[in-house]
């Protein structure tokens, strides 16, 4: 996703002057082309996350439309005030993106880790936020938000998901429609897991690559089931929640620090969201309807 | 002390007594370095939009109070505009919104903020090969916080000599985290340091126009309160205070008192 970023970047530069990428010495080797041919317009700025949020408003505040870019924990939990302050309550627009999504750098320990920036930011008057999932969403989204003059907030991941979806702002996705009782809805790369784990089970699924605005339309039609919200990180969930009186189940991060490394597969097994862990919170909350259903064989591989 | 100078302190004080509102003698430290950035950068108070201005942010936006009075002193508005500063519909909130008050750059109230947007503003002037200047004002206290030398870190490094930073000597931090040698310690992080006496306005507009090819600093030493005996010697006591009725007799007294 991070390649699509810089292509998708790259590719608007050439016909936009008013981009202009700012960079906290991460992913700078992958934007040398960008580099090469707009120098005026790159900036490795320096480690330095709440000066590149700063920074970042105030190339905004005078007409132009800047990426600034490192990683995630860093440049959004480090840098809240400044994304508060200087972008959302001065209105100075402005693209914040991100590399090292959730368990992304799971071998860096919790340090490295983001839980909560996605609930953070949608908090925050005039923010948007999207939890991207796909390279087409990358590629679409960037192309149709990076010069609103809004703040904006895309995540990216390392482990994307390859599935089709709807790429328009603010709208979700309709994955199954099964006319049942539960419905599984989730956002970003986790998706690939959700897939495979409800494949076969008789769920609804609805994804979203928007979290604010949150498609409160396609919610509501699914107003009369069991909601089992799958994420791997907070935001989704709130998201939800803004429409009033659901019967919402949360499966997603515990309230501790995943204090573990290894690789990003290995954390989310531990903590149930890979799709076994997926699938059997599913089932059991399909078994408050149907006592009948019963935890099926796995029918794929851990992703 | 001018008389605009000294006009801009007694409607600094008349409209704290009013509204119940400001910070006065942080509002008083800086008024002759916002009069000489008003006096010497290219500015036209009827249109506070215009494209090729220059531009100011107030870092430490606690002296919007002060701040308001040197535009109503430069024509951006009236004096009496300001009088319902603090009041729960007025464009004058105790720290600035940019949306409302003309003149104002930058909303900013949360110490060490505005120095990074104008170091955003002077880097999108450079890109765009404009002569614009950018002038921000930041104070001593502020600079406890970290971000205010990220910024001068940055801004360094990308050789933004069209960035003036005016530093509010006050020596407000006294009592907590004082910052000794303000001026080697810009110098030490590559800006081209001018000190002056921040309540000289010549001297003050003879730095601001003094050619450079770096970051500008200028250190402005000030006092916290200038004017007002009581407020001078009583800052701790009269930072966020507004004066009753006979205090504001006093001060208006003291402060008048101060040009004979």
């Amino acid at each position: 996703m991070r390649a699509q970023f810089k292509t998708t970047v790259t590719e608007l530069a050439a016909q936009d002057e008013s981009i202009i990428v700012v960079l906290g010495d991460v992913s700078v080797y992958m934007f040398k082309d960008f580099w090469d041919r707009y120098p005026k317009r790159f900036y490795n700025m320096g480690i330095c996350e709440n000066t590149l949020i700063s920074v970042t408003a105030g190339l905004s505040s005078q007409g132009y439309h800047p990426f600034v870019h490192t990683i995630c924990p860093f440049l959004t939990e480090r840098s809240i005030e400044q994304i508060k302050i200087d972008m959302c309550y001065n209105n100075f627009g402005g693209n914040i993106v991100t590399c090292g999504a959730t368990f992304d750098y799971a071998w860096d320990g919790a340090t490295h880790h983001s839980y909560t920036e996605l609930a953070c930011l949608r908090m925050l008057p005039n923010m948007e936020v999207l939890h991207l999932g796909s390279k087409r969403e990358v590629d679409a989204l960037i192309r149709s938000q990076y010069n609103n003059s809004r703040p904006t907030y895309f995540r990216l991941s390392d482990h994307p998901h390859a599935i089709e979806t709807n790429l328009e702002f603010g709208k979700g996705t309709l994955l199954k429609n099964e006319g049942a009782q539960v419905t599984v809805m989730t956002a970003g790369p986790i998706l690939g897991n959700v897939m495979e784990a409800c494949r076969d089970l008789p769920v609804n699924l609805v994804y979203f690559h928007t979290l604010k605005p949150i498609d409160k339309a396609l919610i509501e039609r699914f107003r009369d089931t069991d909601i089992l919200v799958v994420h791997d990180a907070y935001g989704l969930h709130e998201a939800i929640a803004e429409v009033p009186a659901l019967r919402m189940h949360y499966h997603g991060l515990p309230d501790a620090f995943c204090g573990w490394y290894g690789t990003v597969h290995d954390i989310r097994k531990r903590i149930g969201l890979d799709p076994a862990g997926i699938r059997a919170a599913a089932q059991a909350l399909l078994s408050r309807h149907s006592p009948a259903v019963r935890p099926l064989a796995r029918t794929g591989s851990e992703r | 002390m001018n008389e605009l100078c000294r006009k801009i302190r007694s409607e600094i004080l008349t409209i704290s007594h009013k509204s119940g509102h400001g910070h006065i003698p942080t509002s008083f430290s800086i008024v002759e370095m916002l009069c000489a950035v008003y006096q010497t950068m290219r500015h036209d108070p009827k249109r506070p939009d215009m494209p090729d201005r220059d531009l100011f942010v107030l870092s430490k936006g606690h002296a919007s109070l002060g701040f308001y009075c040197v535009l109503a002193g430069h024509d951006y508005f009236d004096f009496e505009d300001v009088y319902a500063f603090g009041a729960f519909d007025s464009k004058f909130g105790c720290h600035p919104d940019r949306t409302k008050v003309p003149g104002a750059e930058a909303s900013t109230g949360s110490l060490g903020h505005g120095i990074g947007l104008a170091v955003g503003m002077a880097l999108a002037a450079k890109i765009a090969g404009t002569s614009r200047r950018i002038y921000t004002l930041i104070g001593d206290g502020e600079s406890n916080e970290g971000t205010v030398w990220e910024a001068i870190m940055v801004a360094t490094n990308l050789k933004l000599d069209n960035l003036t930073v005016l530093y509010d000597h006050n020596h407000s931090q006294g009592r907590c985290l004082p910052i000794p040698n303000p001026a080697e310690r810009f110098r030490a992080f590559g800006c081209d340091v001018i000190e002056a006496d921040g309540h000289d306005v010549d001297a003050l507009k003879q730095a601001l126009v003094t050619p450079t090819d770096r970051v500008r600093v200028i250190v402005g030493n000030t006092v916290k309160g200038y004017g007002c005996t009581t407020l001078a010697e009583n800052m701790y006591e009269w930072h966020r205070r507004s004066p009753k009725a006979e205090e504001l007799n006093k001060l208006l007294g003291e402060l008048h008192a101060s040009a004979v």
